[in-house]
């Protein structure tokens, strides 16, 4: 039985997909993986690693993909372009295929100084777009950068994110209908609290008929906290958390600050589920993964629907 | 006449503090001779980190550079232009481990004009923890 | 220009320790411009290291000199007469500057009192921007003439990313996003179409080259 992509699978067929993220380790173990694994299975369609995120050395995200694929789930591999340059990422997109890996997502990846490896080289040959090129490029026509043709092409979902908060806000869809042309299949937005200007940002992206030629899936980060939410208001570059967001967080008793997040996570997951052009959520509990089956459960998304493998 | 055991001083000043510096400097100068220098400048704007580092250069223990008062100088930010060279000057000679205190920018207390001289042996009556200079 | 920073005087100190007679030799031209390696650098300098010698007993003795330029051969043939005389010469040229002197006086040691940075301009007083990385490729054309490679802190050439913050970069929120001005210009000049165009992966060889780049113009050779 051929390797497929049960993210596409379950897009294509028009279904409401669930996926969500994956930290690695700090360190060599593969068990850290392997649990959280064991915790996502069955309650997500795919499961994303996160690419040294934030310029932090972890477990790659290559091989956390291999370590879950062993395990029946649906790999997503994240691959930034800051770490490695056009070599080493088309290499990394065979290696991956060949490993069953059936879905990646292509990002720049954020910048060197913010890690533990601030004196790194930060690479950058490629940026995000033109990487969803390359890959595309690998896939559809069997040629790498420069024309020369692989034995074999790989197998690949490929997907892209796009922040529908960040600056400049009108440049927004643009830039969405840029990766689109560039060979995006599938969007994970940035995590939303602002459901009004998602809303915006989706209505844009009908009215451009970009609905119809890309599956976007929006973005969810349950808080833990009322501190949490004002970090991220404050301190992460493109996130937008609203007032309304922070006060409530925080009108509640610290215990069930928690409680009081998956609620917000529960009620911003039934209003994409409403919205038009969204075919799915992506849900972004890093270093909380335990909690993504409750939050799915209460949205109602579990269990989930059984896809053929073709 | 009362000063600091026999420090040598620099004074950068604005001419325009005292139209007749000229007159007025000569009884000091006579009577510290190569002790005291008087910088009569156009404007303290004139300075530079170099004039500074050059009075330290040959002798001077103490440097200091009289101003107008913060927003009278005639050419609009001259004094500001000095105090900024200054800290830089100041800067160098800490690398070198020379006092920072040894470079210091003030405006002129009384409004002009007023004597060099009296201004000259104010500033030289004032109390320091200067040592004469290590250069010496 | 190229811009350059004087070192630490800790450090030119260690690396001059050995010397007693030296040429201190200034650059007229880039570091004149940035107020780090020109005449009055030279004399700040000079006057600095004396005073320090003579707090510490030591015989340093120095001639200041400032060429017009110390990257081109007849400029620094002036040290020609001198160079001999001189235990090293100290150099406040950019690193471009202090080499070229090096190969033409290959016996002479030649030291450097300059950390050289990047090439830039002087937006105002003072106040000296990086804004060209020699990339050897020069797309200002496309980008509004906002260097991607230069100013985008990721290198995008279909940027923005998602981190810019209120038109700032996420990685230093003092730095401009470049992308927002891009975007901010072809959109004022109507240009914003421009934007479609999925901009190809760089040539990087022309930056890297095989090792240090070389022009060679036939034309203007004897």
């Amino acid at each position: 039985m051929k390797p497929e992509s049960r993210l596409r699978t379950v897009l294509t067929k028009g279904l409401f997909a669930v996926t969500a993220e994956c930290g690695p380790p700090k360190g060599a173990g593969p068990d850290a993986i392997r649990k959280k694994g064991d915790l996502l299975k069955g309650y997500v369609d795919s499961v994303n690693v996160t690419d040294n995120q934030t310029g932090v050395v972890r477990l790659s995200s290559l091989a956390a993909c291999a370590l879950l694929k062993g395990q029946g789930l649906d790999p997503v591999l994240q691959m930034v372009t800051r770490d490695r340059n056009r070599i080493a990422l088309q290499s990394d997109v065979l290696g991956a295929s060949a490993l069953g890996i059936r879905n990646i997502l292509c990002l720049t990846g954020d910048h060197q100084s913010f890690g533990n490896q601030p004196e790194a080289k930060g690479v950058f040959d490629l940026d995000s777009i033109q990487l969803i090129q390359t890959v595309r490029r690998m896939r559809d026509e069997g040629r790498i950068i420069g024309g020369e043709e692989l034995t074999e092409p790989p197998q690949l979902f490929i997907g892209a994110v796009e922040n529908p908060f960040a600056d400049p806000v009108s440049y927004r869809v643009v830039r969405l209908a840029k990766k689109i042309k560039a060979g995006a299949e599938f969007i994970q937005t940035q995590c939303i609290y602002n459901l009004p200007r998602f809303r915006e940002f989706m209505s844009q992206a009908c009215d451009r008929g970009l609905d119809a030629q890309v599956y976007i899936l929006g973005g969810i980060t349950p808080l833990k906290s009322g501190r949490m939410a004002e970090y991220m208001a404050n301190n992460v570059a493109g996130m937008d958390v609203p007032d309304e967001i922070i006060t409530r967080m925080k009108a509640v008793p610290a215990k069930e600050q928690r409680q009081e997040g998956v609620k917000i996570a529960v009620e911003t997951i039934h209003a994409l589920r409403e919205m038009k052009g969204v075919s799915g959520v992506h849900i972004m509990a890093i270093e909380w993964e335990e909690i993504v089956p409750q939050i799915v459960e209460q949205a109602g998304l579990f269990p989930r629907p059984p896809v053929q493998d073709e | 006449m009362k000063t600091n055991g026999h420090l040598n001083y620099a004074i950068f000043f604005c001419q325009r503090l005292d139209p007749s510096q000229d007159t007025n400097r000569r009884a000091l100068e006579k009577e510290l001779g190569s002790h005291i220098r008087f910088f009569p400048m156009p404007c303290t704007g004139r300075v530079e980190a170099l004039h500074l580092m050059r009075a330290l250069e040959s002798g001077a223990d103490k440097v200091y550079v009289v101003t107008c008062a913060s927003s009278t100088c005639r050419y609009r930010e001259g004094n500001a232009r000095a105090k900024k060279r200054l800290e830089f000057a100041q800067g160098l000679i800490e690398e070198i481990g020379l006092e920072r205190e040894r470079l210091e920018i003030l405006p002129i207390s009384s409004p002009p004009p007023v004597s060099v001289d009296t201004m000259a042996r104010e500033l030289m009556g004032r109390e320091t923890k200067l040592s004469p200079s290590p250069l010496r | 220009m190229i811009t350059a920073e004087r070192k630490p005087l800790s450090e030119i100190k260690e690396s001059i320790a050995p010397y007693k007679k030296m040429l201190i030799v200034g650059c007229g031209s880039c570091v004149a411009e940035c107020a780090s390696g020109g005449e009055k650098e030279v004399g700040l300098l000079a006057s600095a290291l004396r005073m320090d010698a003579k707090k510490e007993n030591r015989e340093l003795e120095l001639l200041e000199m400032t060429l017009d330029r110390q990257c081109v051969f007849e400029f620094i043939d002036q040290l020609t007469e001198l160079v001999d005389e001189y235990d090293a010469v100290l150099s406040l040229g950019c690193g471009a500057g202090v080499q070229a002197v090096a190969e033409v006086f290959p016996r002479a040691i030649i030291v450097p009192a300059l950390n050289t940075t990047f090439l830039g301009q002087t937006k105002e007083s003072g106040l000296w921007l990086e804004n060209c990385r020699g990339c050897g490729d020069c797309k200002l054309a496309y980008f509004a003439a906002v260097c991607p490679v230069t100013r985008c802190a990721k290198g995008l050439f279909n940027g923005p990313c998602g981190g810019s913050k209120n038109g700032n970069c996420e990685v230093d929120p003092e730095t401009p996003c470049a992308w927002a001005l891009i975007v901010t210009r072809l959109e004022e000049s109507g240009r914003l179409d421009a934007l479609a165009t999925i901009h190809p992966p760089a040539q990087w060889s022309r930056q890297q080259g095989k090792g240090p780049r070389k022009i060679v113009r036939e034309d203007q050779r004897i």
